[in-house]
């Protein structure tokens, strides 16, 4: 123990150099520091400790000893890594490495190893040398997941888009186009997709935007970042080359696939994961949704939601909805009528009300004539008569990804007014 | 003596016909191929008709593409013989009667074929013959690449140091400080991001251990610390001098004074090493089997050059074509040099001992070191224009230089990851060498001896091995800039299971090398007290490995194709195990425990009595292991990068279109692999014996002394 304040001073250095390294790489400085001192302390503590020379055992031994330890870590990382949800494949990994590491200390407690008596003795084990690490690698690049080249050779084969006919065939081969440019690497859609570096299109709804301002993002991508990806790196993030790669029947194929990124049931998505948040609390869109709700949006010339709805929240129409009164009951005017108040309407319906209309009043379909990109932003800032943003306590929780099933009810239910080409 | 001269000269006669004949067929071939005559079957391998066929092949459809300019490189106009339009320019030529080589441009030669179209290499297919040729050329090149360099650091390491000898050592200081400094350098600029942070280590550490070592060989400066002190002064003023910066930064010109320390300490420490005779002889017997290695180099090469030639014919006549100067000049005269110094350097070592002209023969080290370097960056060139050909393309052949189709965007990258790669395939294949002689000695003296060598084997490669993820980092990094599609189709689609398998060799190399230490130190006394502590380094480097054996995904493409199992995905919450900044952490722990371990170790061997010679039987096979393991990491990282091209000869360039244009499966890759590193051990277990082991058993029959002849004194 005279040698604690040494190690402890020491364990402080290191500590203090982990902060800094983690200050350094934006990874947890306290997490840096603590793991980084406390393993310095328990080297220290195992360096100065009174040690014995190490017992060497048989193999057989060996391994009996080795076993109740190793069989009760593989139970807690088996139970552990389950209860944190990682798939069977991880669990079985886990498992499998900690008997990797039984093997490896098997090795270091193992008897020192006779010497050769003959040739034959040595070219045997030469051949058990040579034939371990043969067989250890064949077996697992044989045993981990592998793809059947024939799909790369279909996929290669196929003949080039050079022309396009909107349609679904457009649409399928944008979808081609998408993955072998491995936008997938980067973009999410819905469910799909691998990570979270730019964002997810599906809930970002990247569909409801222009044909033009898609190509945009395509072939300039650093012009304009998309909310919540303006650091530094996601900056660099998207290529700029794909205006050279792709011929404009690939690129308009590209935004017809792009353009059914859509969701009628929730509200778009914006932010990098797990920062995200919905336009309900995007202050922006809240002042966009402002001039669509008040008729002063160029884009939306003719829609002019305060003429009924009153620009402070005053309905100046009979019967028009009051978006001051949060206990307002949704219209029964309409067959898909919800028992729900104006504080509780899903997205979805404030979505279905706008867009489609309300039978037999002023309330006009409005989804089949404006963009639906500026319905969504009206109806995010209409939610402030009863609701201001200042008041908010908290945000809106951002919505579940939808699964594939969802998705295809939405289409088999015709939740998409417009056509999605 | 005078019978084992002449045994000598034989295989040096036989290894000179056979390479001389290389060089004949490389220099009369190369340049040949697109000037002979515009229609004759060699001219019409020239670009223009290359691409031509290519466009006539893939899609019938688009005529006017045939009427396309071709690329000819320098104003050449390579024509197609088959395409009518070529007909028609015949007739207009008045000249064409200057190019009529007669009936023979009518008579071909061979049946009309397309690349791997026709003629399909028995048994394998003409990809495999192709990959296992150019793997097993890559393997023995890099043998004769890292081992010249092991190799002059332990003839510098036996040398006594007579005038003669400090005066090279001046020389190789400063190969070794540019080595070092493009090391260090090039971890500040990945590690700190410091913009020019090679330069800075390089200038710095070689400038410092020039001025140093010429300080030291006129006896000025003379301690380490001081010559720290005044390296580091010195290299950071020539670093701000040469390096192209519009202004400087504090990180810098730390790491510039870092690299010169680094340059002065070294320096230093080599000019006044003490001499050990171990280090002479250990130099001595690599280089032996250097020699057979370099034969093997070249027949290798010329296996994969002739099967291309067949198999990729088109697309080897525009590669080569790409590059005149380089194929006619710079490579064959490179090649010639290379081998007149390398036989030189392997022949002239005993008889420069004697006549005590240690010196001249390190500095001959020093210049093979130096051809061989540029042999690779020369080679490298064309190698990364297959993968990152300089944009855009259709420049290529037009305003761009031979030069700029050489110095493309991962040029200098792979120098450095093949540079340093070199380095630890030297040091591991020493250990492989050291654990074969161990088994076959039977003297315990020798015993001794092959038991140090093997520990310097160890300690080199390892020592390489540290700073080798960085310089792959910078690779791929550079991949990433010039086109994300190529690294995402590694890291994340059809190469993702294979770099899966990349990350668990890594670990297993460090593994073994770790264990490696384990039981050397067995053998010194006292040793063990370091064991508890190393056995919590070894609980973090299973750790370590399985956190970089976690995938994001486990299916083998970047969205699952039909039939793999769609939710083997990594919960979002849980990615970040998946991500880069948990495998750098992972790697990070590694070369940490690792380093940690060689203190213990090194603190054992200066504090206990060791017992060379008697080391665990395990030890050899440990050695033998990581050499495999390594050599067939290097080998599954060249399948990695030759398959990230995907469907390309040329990045988008020139489209692979024959039926194995496809990507191979991990299983069968890996199959593949294993052979060929089988391949490759046979032959260097045969070379072993014929070069070192053979001659001295020879040599003790006939009642010699095993090992070389002593440096004479002054």
């Amino acid at each position: 123990m005279k040698n604690l304040p040494k190690i402890l001073i020491i364990a402080a250095g290191v500590g203090a150099f982990g902060y800094g390294v983690g200050v350094f790489f934006n990874m947890s400085p306290p997490i840096m520091a603590g793991a980084m001192a406390g393993l310095t302390l328990l080297y220290g503590f195992l360096l100065t400790k009174q040690h014995r020379a190490p017992k060497e055992k048989g193999f057989f031994k060996n391994v009996m000893t080795k076993i109740p330890g190793v069989a009760v870590i593989a139970v807690i990382l088996w139970f552990g890594s389950g209860h944190y949800g990682f798939p069977i494949w991880w669990q079985i990994k886990f498992v499998s490495f900690s008997v990797v590491g039984m093997i490896v200390f098997i090795i270091l407690d193992l008897k020192t190893m006779r010497v050769e008596k003959g040739a034959s003795d040595a070219i045997v084990r030469l051949i058990v040398t040579y034939a371990f690490p043969s067989i250890l690698f064949i077996t697992i690049t044989a045993q981990l997941p592998q793809f059947n080249p024939e799909h790369e050779l279909a996929k290669l084969n196929k003949k080039p888009v050079t022309t396009f006919v909107p349609g679904p065939e457009a649409i399928a081969a944008g979808r081609e186009i998408f993955e072998s440019n491995k936008c997938f690497n980067c973009h999410k859609v819905f469910w799909e997709g691998n990570s979270d570096r730019g964002p997810n299109l599906g809930t970002k709804q990247i569909g409801l935007y222009s044909v033009d301002y898609i190509k945009e993002q395509i072939l300039d991508p650093r012009k304009k970042q998309s909310p919540g990806f303006e650091d530094k790196k996601s900056k660099k993030a998207m290529p700029t080359y794909y205006g050279e790669d792709l011929n404009e029947a690939e690129l308009l194929s590209l935004v017809s696939y792009l353009k059914t990124m859509r969701d009628p049931t929730h509200m778009p998505v914006e932010g990098k994961f797990p920062n995200q948040w919905t336009w309900w609390d995007d202050k922006q869109i809240l002042e966009e949704g402002k001039l669509v709700f008040e008729g002063k949006e160029p884009a939306t010339e003719g829609l002019n939601c305060a003429v009924c709805h009153g620009a402070d929240g005053i309905p100046m129409m009979t019967g028009a909805f009051d978006f001051r009164k949060p206990d307002n009951p949704d219209t029964d005017k309409m067959a898909d009528h919800m028992d729900v108040t104006l504080k509780d309407f899903p997205d979805e319906l404030y979505y279905r009300r706008v867009t489609r209309g309300v039978d037999n009043t002023p309330m006009a379909p409005w989804g089949s004539i404006f963009p639906h990109l500026y319905l969504w932003k009206a109806e995010a800032y209409a939610r402030t008569f009863h609701d201001p943003l200042d008041k908010r306590t908290e945000k809106k929780p951002v919505p579940p990804i939808p699964t594939k099933e969802e998705i295809e009810r939405w289409k088999k239910d015709g939740l998409f007014l417009d056509p999605l080409l | 003596m005078p019978s084992s001269n002449v045994s000598e000269q034989k295989p040096l006669s036989f290894k000179l016909i056979l390479l001389a004949l290389m060089v004949y067929g490389l220099v009369h071939l190369s340049p040949a191929i697109p000037w002979v005559s515009p229609s004759s079957f060699l001219g019409s391998l020239g670009p223009q008709t290359v691409l031509a066929e290519e466009e006539d092949e893939e899609d019938e459809e688009d005529d006017e593409d045939e009427e396309e300019d071709g690329e000819g490189d320098g104003g050449e106009e390579a024509e197609g013989e088959e395409g009518a339009e070529g007909e028609e320019a015949a007739e207009e030529d008045e000249n064409a009667y200057l190019y009529d080589i007669g009936p023979a441009a009518d008579i071909r030669p061979m049946p009309e074929i397309k690349d791997g179209g026709g003629y399909k290499f028995p048994g394998l297919g003409n990809r495999k013959a192709t990959w296992g040729a150019a793997q097993l050329h890559i393997l023995f090149a890099s043998f004769i690449l890292g081992c010249p360099m092991f190799v002059v650091i332990m003839e510098v390491m036996g040398a006594r140091r007579t005038q003669g000898v400090r005066k090279a050592v001046i020389l190789a200081n400063v190969f070794m400080g540019v080595l070092t400094g493009v090391i260090i350098g090039i971890i500040g600029e990945i590690i700190v991001d410091i913009h020019h942070g090679v330069l800075y280590g390089l200038w710095a550490c070689a400038f410092a251990a020039l001025i140093i070592s010429f300080l030291n060989y006129f006896h000025v400066c003379m301690n380490t610390k001081m010559s720290s002190i005044v390296g580091g002064v010195v290299g950071t003023f020539f670093a701000y001098l040469l390096v192209p910066i519009d202004h400087t930064t504090i990180p810098a010109i730390l790491l510039a004074f870092v690299n010169g320390a680094v340059g002065g300490f070294l320096s230093t420490a080599i000019m006044f090493a003490e001499a050990d005779y171990k280090f002479e002889r250990l130099a001595h017997e690599i280089t032996k089997v250097i020699g057979f290695c370099y034969s093997f180099t070249a027949l290798t090469g010329g296996l994969f050059l002739f099967i291309m030639m067949v198999a990729y014919k088109d697309f080897i006549s525009y590669l080569v074509t790409a590059y005149p100067i380089l194929f006619m000049i710079g490579y064959p005269t490179l090649f010639i040099l290379e081998t007149i110094v390398l036989y030189i350097y392997v022949y002239s070592w005993e008889p420069l001992n004697k006549t005590n002209r240690k010196g001249r023969h390190i500095v001959l080290g020093v210049v093979l070191n130096i051809l061989g370097l540029s042999l690779l960056c020369a080679l490298d060139g064309p190698a990364t224009f297959m993968q990152t050909p300089p944009k855009p393309y259709d420049a290529l052949f037009t305003t761009m230089t031979e030069w700029d189709r050489i110095a493309t965007m991962t040029w200098m990258p792979l120098n450095y990851h093949r540079l340093v790669g070199n380095g630890t395939f030297g040091g591991f294949m020493v250990g492989v060498i050291s654990a074969y002689m161990y088994l076959w000695s039977k003297d315990p003296k020798e015993k001794e001896y092959y038991d140090w060598v093997g520990y310097m084997g160890n300690f080199i490669g390892v020592l390489f091995m540290i700073p080798l993820p960085a310089m792959g980092y910078i690779f791929v990094r550079e991949i990433y800039q010039y086109d994300a599609t190529i690294g995402m189709y590694i890291m994340s689609d059809r190469e993702s299971m294979f770099m899966l398998v990349q990350g668990l060799l890594i670990a297993t190399m460090f593994t073994a090398s770790n264990v490696y230490m384990w039981v050397s130190m067995k053998r010194i006394e006292n040793a063990h007290r370091f064991f508890p502590a190393m056995k919590l380094g070894f609980v973090l480097i299973i750790i370590a490995a399985t956190i970089w054996f976690t995938p994001r995904r486990f299916f083998a493409t970047m969205l699952p194709e039909p039939g793999m199992n769609p939710d083997m995905v990594l919960p979002d919450n849980l990615a970040f195990l998946a991500l880069m900044v948990s495998k750098n952490t992972a790697a990070f722990a590694l070369v940490t425990v690792t380093l940690i371990n060689y203190i213990f170790y090194t603190i054992s061997t200066r504090t206990g009595k060791i017992g060379w010679g008697k080391i665990n039987p395990l030890g050899p096979y440990i050695l033998i292991f990581m050499g495999f393991t390594d050599i067939w990491l290097m080998s599954w990282m060249g399948t990695i990068r030759e398959l990230s091209r995907m469907n390309w000869h040329i990045y988008k360039v020139f489209k692979d279109v024959t039926p194995e244009k496809f990507a191979p499966t991990l299983a069968e890759s890996g199959v593949f692999v294993t052979g060929v590193v089988w391949t490759f051990f046979i032959v260097m277990t045969a070379i072993i014996w014929l070069g070192i082991k053979y001659p001295k058993t020879k040599k003790a029959k006939a009642g010699e002394t095993p090992a070389a002849a002593p440096q004479m004194a002054e």
